[in-house]
Order: C-alpha cells, then sequence, then structure tokens
C-alpha cells in the first residue's frame, strides 16, 4: 500500500473508533451527572431495540437466495421462535434453527432436480 | 458457594465468549469472504489483516477493498466509510448505562459492531453489574479476533475453504438471524412495539433485497422510530 492509502485507512480507522467512543464516554459521563438516567433522550432508547431489529431484518436475506432457501429460512425462524418461547434462552433457539435450516437445505437440495 | 468466585472477571469473560459464540456463525464466512476479496483486490495477506484489525467494520471494509481497487479518489473512499459506519454513533449512548466508568473504554468500544451491540443491548440488562465489563471484554475480544483470523486465513486460502466446506458459507450465517430473533422477540411488549419492530425488520429486508444493505439498519430503523412516534394508539377504554 501507498503512504496515501496507509493514511486513509487509518484515518477511516480512526473516525470509526471515534465514533463508537465518543458518544459511549459523552453518555457516561451524563448519567454520572446529577440529571442522571434522565439524561439520556427516550429517541435514543427507542432506537436502540429498532436497531437490533434493522439487523435482524438485515441478516434474513439468504446468503444464496433461491426458493429452497427462503423456505428453509422462513421454517427455521419459526423453529427459533418456538424454541425461544419454550426455552427463553438464546443458545437453543440458535442450535435449533441452523440444524433445522442445515438438514433443510442438504435434504430438500438433494431432492431439487 | 463462594459468591466471588461467581463474579470472578475471568468466569463472566468465558461467559461473554461462550454468549458470543453464535455470532461466529455470521463473522466467519464473512471475514473469511473478505480476506479473499481483499487479495483479489491487489492487498496483501498482511494489509488485510491491519485493514481488519484496525477499521473492523465489515460493510465498510468491503467497500474500502472494492473502491480502491476502482481507483476511486482516497478522500471519498475515507468519506464513504467513515459515512456507512455513522450508523454506530447511537450504539455506545445506548449500552452505556449498564457499564461501569473504566479507562479500557478507549481501545475496547472498538469491539461495539452491529452484532456485539445487540448482543449486550440484550444480555448486559440481565447480569450483575459485577460482571458486565468482563462478560462485554470477552464477547467483544472473541469477535475481533475471529474476524481478524478470519481474513488471514481467507486472504491466505480463501478459495480453497470455500471450495471444500461450500456449507460453510451458507448455512453458518443462519445462526445470526436465528440469534437477532431471539433478541427481537422478547421486545414485541404491545401494538406499538409490534408495529415499531415489525416495520423496522420489512425495511431492512426490502432495502437488503434492492441492493441497499449499506444504508439499511440506520434508513429501518429510522423508518420503525417514525411509526413509533406517529401512528397514534389509544388506550382500552375502561369501563364504568
Amino acid at each position: 500500500m501507498s503512504s496515501a492509502l496507509w493514511i486513509a485507512m487509518v484515518i477511516s480507522a480512526l473516525g470509526t473508533l471515534l465514533m463508537r467512543v465518543v458518544p459511549f464516554l459523552w453518555m457516561q459521563r451524563r448519567i454520572g451527572s446529577e440529571e442522571g438516567l434522565n439524561a439520556m433522550p427516550q429517541w435514543l432508547a427507542v432506537l436502540g431495540p429498532l436497531m437490533i431489529a434493522a439487523v435482524f431484518g438485515v441478516s434474513i436475506v439468504p446468503v444464496e437466495p433461491s426458493p429452497l432457501s427462503w423456505l428453509a429460512t422462513a421454517i427455521g425462524l419459526g423453529v427459533a421462535l418456538l424454541v425461544w418461547r419454550r426455552t427463553r434462552s438464546m443458545g437453543w433457539p440458535v442450535a435449533a434453527a441452523v440444524a433445522t435450516y442445515g438438514v433443510l437445505m442438504l435434504g430438500l437440495g438433494a431432492l431439487a432436480p | 458457594m463462594n459468591p466471588a468466585a461467581d463474579h470472578s472477571p475471568w468466569r463472566s469473560a468465558m461467559q461473554g465468549v461462550r454468549e458470543s459464540i453464535p455470532l461466529l456463525g455470521g463473522y466467519v464466512p464473512v471475514s473469511l469472504s473478505f480476506g479473499l476479496v481483499a487479495m483479489q483486490a491487489g492487498f496483501s495477506t498482511w494489509e488485510a489483516a491491519v485493514i481488519s484489525v484496525l477499521i473492523y467494520a465489515g460493510a465498510s471494509q468491503f467497500l474500502f477493498v472494492g473502491m480502491v481497487a476502482a481507483g476511486s479518489p482516497l478522500w471519498l473512499v475515507v468519506c464513504m466509510t467513515l459515512l456507512i459506519n455513522v450508523r454506530h454513533v447511537v450504539y455506545g449512548p445506548n449500552i452505556a448505562a449498564w457499564l461501569p466508568q473504566s479507562r479500557h473504554w478507549y481501545w475496547l468500544m472498538h469491539g461495539l459492531t452491529d452484532q456485539v451491540f445487540a448482543l449486550a443491548h440484550t444480555r448486559l440488562p440481565q447480569l450483575a453489574a459485577e460482571v458486565r465489563f468482563s462478560w462485554f471484554a470477552g464477547s467483544a475480544l472473541l469477535a475481533w479476533g475471529v474476524w481478524v483470523v478470519g481474513t488471514v486465513i481467507g486472504a491466505t486460502a480463501g478459495e480453497a475453504v470455500t471450495a471444500r466446506w461450500p456449507l460453510l458459507g451458507e448455512v453458518m450465517p443462519f445462526a445470526l438471524p436465528a440469534l437477532f430473533l431471539t433478541m427481537v422477540a422478547p421486545r414485541v411488549t404491545d401494538k406499538r412495539w409490534a408495529l415499531a419492530l415489525g416495520s423496522t425488520i420489512a425495511a431492512a429486508l426490502l432495502l437488503t433485497l434492492y441492493g441497499l444493505s449499506n444504508v439499511a439498519i440506520p434508513l429501518a430503523a429510522a423508518c420503525g422510530a417514525l411509526y413509533f412516534y406517529l401512528v397514534p394508539f389509544q388506550p382500552k377504554k375502561r369501563t364504568a
């Protein structure tokens, strides 16, 4: 890499780090102040769960989209939801969903012409 | 039982490592792909690894090497990389209340990716205050380490690995949506949240399908926030 490219990379890295660190430290300082937890704006508290939902939405799209992978995705997520409702844990639903998805992709993939 | 042992930093860091393992289903294939793409774009293994260590943000790393390979002006490469990562500014404030003050945050917050944030936002409030720092450190460092190792493997043997284990790239990533589903489901507590979360998921899905995955997360969250604030929900009238 040229010197200019190294500099561009370092600026990108520093900028990304600052975007992660500075708002965190700013909020910790506000929480530590007299205003306490009320310092957290409501819109920011609402945005947290919505960002997780957005990450979920992005991750739903299969790596190789096809009718088979969409079907396996729908069934796999259904299994994850059912196991979650029974166990209220995070590990078992993930294990069950990945196993279901893998079996469907392998099984139905072998049956497909 | 010794309560001090339960709160030992090592044990809680290991708990963070254990609970982050499902994230690796997404990290391993994507980091392998990044290593491979970086090599094809003319970067050496060492350069690809440094990008993964220092920038450590999936989508923007792909954009960075892609734009450099295409000969884009470097100022534009930097601007686009930072623009894609700007969504990270809302992550830190959302978990700040659950974490203690520490001088280590200056470098440890670098591990606050989309996935680590989602996991931390769900798990931190459920953990004892004493174990949260170590838990976050274990979780973030595992994800960061795997991302860098995956990049190196991808750069050195990416084609061979994906050819030998094709399901690695197809089945393992499904751990991510399954994990995120278990994080979203408990938040559906009433109609208002159901509509906001549902519209966010649908918007993110549609934007990704239309090739806008780079901006899908902030735009979809903004769409959900609009629903949350604009769609009126009237509480049920009580009968006298």
